[in-house]
């Protein structure tokens, strides 16, 4: 996993940095994934049994907020306001981009799972960082930032380290957990894809049909006009069997 | 066995679920503040397993669930409006249909997925009724005119009703696209503002400026017959997938202000050159005139309202009744004696209407006490704080039943707190269970507050709580306002000899969005008031909601917790807990 790793992520850093209008975009969704992993953390402050283990949550989670922080700043600096300001205040981005919604992470793999997910995603993200700082990207200014923000990583990973280690020693299957996450992080990748893919097919579908099968109601069609209006109508009978209906 | 109904509105912005227990909201709160993300639309199925879990029951207890909008209906208009705007809808065809088909269509089958009901349990109430009923059950008046204004439902945008007693018959309605609520959307966006979120802000700017515009802005809103109408030539939420105004808006309005832009108009230039300031003087004045159009339109249905319904009371709702300006104005040069305004106005409050509609005009049940608090969402025991604090190695205290007084010595003392007490609030206002509360009378605190603590746009004001005993003698409020300003939803004149007084809660134009704190309903946060009043004078303080820029208001004592210390706030106070900042 490793070296293929590192050679995709060179490759794609070094693609993704250099377009202009990119490192914004990046940076952007850094801050969202950010904002994400703080979410998460504070939901496991919220909801952990483990006692001990809270405090960290939570200086985690504090952790990931001021890197959203910092990487909307980058964003503003290199002049796109709009984006960062949506990247901080905008949590439609967050579900759009597939980071929340829905159950959270803590609920939905229960904590021994959730750490290796931790473990797992914090040690990818250094990696990560290590390779854009060692090919001096994207700016001198944002790799500053990185480094600072590597240092934190540093401590998100070791204490997730040392749980993952901690279940692996009470014979919990951490190992096969770790690479299941990986796996479906690729899954989820080709769904994405596919979801994409089969958007643009639908839209391809819906829009003749729009054209061939709608066309001709435009004649019929107008839009209602200004001003108060009667209502239509509401049924008569019983008040329960009109209310169990849709429409 | 009591019989309760789950009231759910969601899937557009801002869902909720509302538990009623023969009628009595037992709890009613929206799904962001638990999921915090702000005006989360998803099902609210975290915070209707909250309001199980405080009523004690599960979904089994539970008779009827009933959804805020009849889905088919929507869609109906949906397929209208793409049918009729031919062929300039090409694009947002596509995207409509496949979120229908993929997923809203099915409603009824995901609600029973989602909330674990059987589908003969579920009702669904049209989205203006949930409106009206929200509007009209929870409000002491037995005959009264119901006016419902909001961005769209299924086909009304605007609709007056007349409700008497447990009944609610439609009077007339005005349709999609014609439409205030996106109309000011369209000018929030327009200003640079993201909508359903900036339109507070667009309130902020408009007191910066002088409505003169109207000669241009007068053709696109028309005031007739009572009603209103569009010139949908300047507008593209009927056909566009994304935006709401056509090319022709800035043809006539001049250039969109781009977002995150420094304002800096006449009255607060801060330094900027000359022609940022000329720019950020338009855009203050198309605020201004927006704002002016909304209040006089707001004025006109309302005079409409008592022509064609002749009661003594007004019900209004929908987001454009969280439009705290143009509430005053009803209030004070209106024809309706009283005006009452339920705290969630907007979409939120759709849980509320739809689950009253049912236990009401449905189920044929007779009316309840009026609403008079907003604390009905999620609260802590004290127990699972205190070990949270424990856990956290906070430096804490418990002070008992004294928190209230030890935080209004902490506000005379010139503290900035965090003040999170009982159960969280209903509605977007933060009603002094989870604020940020201080010194009222310095404009130094407002800048603190904005700088260490919100990070919000300076020309935002903030909100002052008065005492119900002293409200008279610091702002003018018109008897009509009495209602609203329980639940800080209208915006009137600071008395001039208290503007200098309260300097940090008086906004540019001498207004205040005042918040009156009843004894009887608000106990504790009546007392930090009076202590605060005890001590300097003015029974008055700050109040702003205990959020960070970009997050929902806390509602639980680790969304407090995490808010405190990202913050420069000085003190927190989770119910009895005074916590102090780490070391
Ligand atoms: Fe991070
Ligand atoms: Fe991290
Ligand atoms: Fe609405």
């Amino acid at each position: 996993m490793g070296v293929l790793r590192r050679m995709w992520l060179t490759v794609a850093s070094e693609v993704s940095w250099r377009l202009p209008g990119r490192p914004q975009r990046l940076l952007a969704a850094f801050a969202l994934a950010e904002r994400g992993s703080m979410l998460d953390m504070l939901a496991a402050v919220e909801a952990t049994d483990r006692r001990e283990l809270r405090k960290k949550y939570f200086l985690h989670a504090l952790d990931e907020g001021r890197h959203a922080l910092v990487f909307a700043e980058r964003v503003r600096a290199l002049g796109q306001l709009g984006r960062a300001e949506a990247a901080i205040e905008d949590s439609g981005k967050l579900v759009e981009a597939g980071i929340v919604g829905g159950r959270t992470l803590f609920e939905r793999l229960g904590e021994p799972e959730f750490l290796t997910f931790v473990y797992v995603a914090e040690a990818d993200a250094v990696e990560q960082f290590r390779v854009y700082l060692d090919r001096g990207l994207p700016d001198t200014r944002t790799q500053d930032e990185l480094r600072g923000i590597l240092k934190e990583e540093t401590f998100h990973v070791s204490y997730s380290r040392a749980e993952v280690d901690r279940y692996r020693k009470e014979g919990l299957p951490v190992d096969w957990w770790a690479t299941r996450l990986r796996l479906r992080r690729l899954w989820e990748g080709w769904l994405r894809f596919s979801r994409d893919f089969g958007a643009v097919m639908s839209a391809f579908w819906l829009g003749v049909l729009y054209l061939l099968v709608m066309a001709p109601f435009r004649l019929l069609a107008r839009l209602e006009p200004g001003g108060w209006q009667t209502p239509a109508g509401r049924p008569g009978g019983d008040p329960l069997v009109a209310a169990r209906m849709e429409g | 066995m009591p019989t309760y109904i789950l009231g759910i509105s969601a899937l557009y912005h801002d869902s909720a679920a509302v538990l009623l227990r023969d009628g009595e909201v037992v709890a009613a709160v929206q799904e962001e503040r638990f999921s915090r993300l702000k005006h989360d639309p998803a099902l609210p199925v975290r915070a209707a397993r909250w309001c199980l879990a405080r009523a004690g029951i599960t979904i089994a207890d539970v008779a009827w669930l009933v959804f805020y909008e009849k889905p088919l209906r929507k869609f109906d208009r949906i397929l209208s409006t793409s049918v009729a705007t031919f062929p300039k809808s090409w694009a947002a065809f596509p995207r409509h249909m496949r979120a229908w088909l993929g997923d809203k269509l099915w409603l009824r089958g995901n609600l029973c997925e989602a909330f674990g009901v059987r589908p003969d349990r579920v009702l669904f109430c049209e989205h203006h009724l949930s409106h009206a009923a929200s509007a009209f059950f929870p409000s002491p008046h037995r005959d009264a005119a119901i006016l419902c204004v909001d961005g769209v439902g299924e086909w009304a945008t605007t609709s007056l009703w007349r409700g008497r007693d447990t009944a609610i018959e439609p009077v007339a309605e005005v349709r999609f696209p014609h439409s205030l609520g996106l109309y000011y959307s369209a000018i929030t966006a327009h200003l640079g503002f993201a909508v359903n979120e900036g339109e507070f802000k667009v309130m902020g700017m408009a007191a910066y400026g002088q409505p003169r515009f109207r000669a241009e802005m007068d053709r696109l809103l028309k005031l007739d017959d009572g009603g209103f109408s569009l010139d949908l030539d300047y507008f593209a939420w009927h056909w566009h997938p994304s935006q709401a105004a056509s090319p022709k808006l800035e043809q006539l309005l001049g250039p969109p202000r781009y977002p995150g832009t420094p304002f800096t108009p006449r009255a607060t230039p801060e330094g900027a050159g000359e022609a940022e300031i000329a720019a950020s003087q338009r855009y203050a004045d198309l605020a201004a005139t927006a704002q002016q159009q909304i209040e006089e339109a707001m004025l006109h249905l309302a005079r409409h309202a008592k022509a064609k319904v002749g009661t003594e009371a007004l019900c209004v709702a929908g987001g454009v009744a969280l439009n705290s300006v143009a509430n005053h104005r009803v209030a004070a040069e209106g024809p309706f004696a009283n005006l009452w305004i339920q705290p969630a106005a907007g979409d939120a409050g759709g849980a509320l209407g739809a689950a009253l509609w049912a236990w009401h005009s449905v189920l044929g049940n007779p009316r309840g006490p009026a609403l008079e608090r907003a604390d009905l969402g999620r609260d802590t025991p004290l127990d699972r704080t205190r070990e949270l604090l424990d856990d956290l190695g906070a430096r804490y205290e418990d002070v008992g039943d004294d928190a209230p007084e030890r935080a209004g010595d902490d506000l005379a003392a010139g503290k900035v707190i965090g003040w999170m007490d009982g159960r969280c609030e209903w509605g977007p206002r933060a009603l002094g269970h989870r604020s940020i509360l201080a010194d009222p009378r310095r404009p130094e605190t407002r800048d603190a507050v904005n700088v260490r603590v919100k990070y919000r746009e300076p020309f935002r004001p903030f909100a002052p709580s008065v005492v119900a005993e002293h409200a008279d003698e610091y702002f003018d409020i018109p008897a009509a306002s009495r209602e609203p300003a329980r639940f800080m939803l209208s915006t009137g004149p600071v008395r001039e000899s208290a503007r200098a007084t309260l300097g940090a809660t008086t906004h540019v134009d001498g207004t205040a969005r005042v918040q009156v704190v009843d004894a009887g309903t608000s106990p504790r946060y009546h007392r930090v008031i009076s202590r605060f009043g005890a001590e300097t004078g003015v029974p008055v303080v700050l109040n702003t909601s205990f959020n960070l820029k970009g997050e929902p208001v806390v509602s639980s004592p680790v969304d407090a917790m995490a808010s405190f210390v990202r913050s420069g706030l000085d003190l927190l106070y989770i119910d009895n807990f005074r916590v102090e900042r780490p070391r």
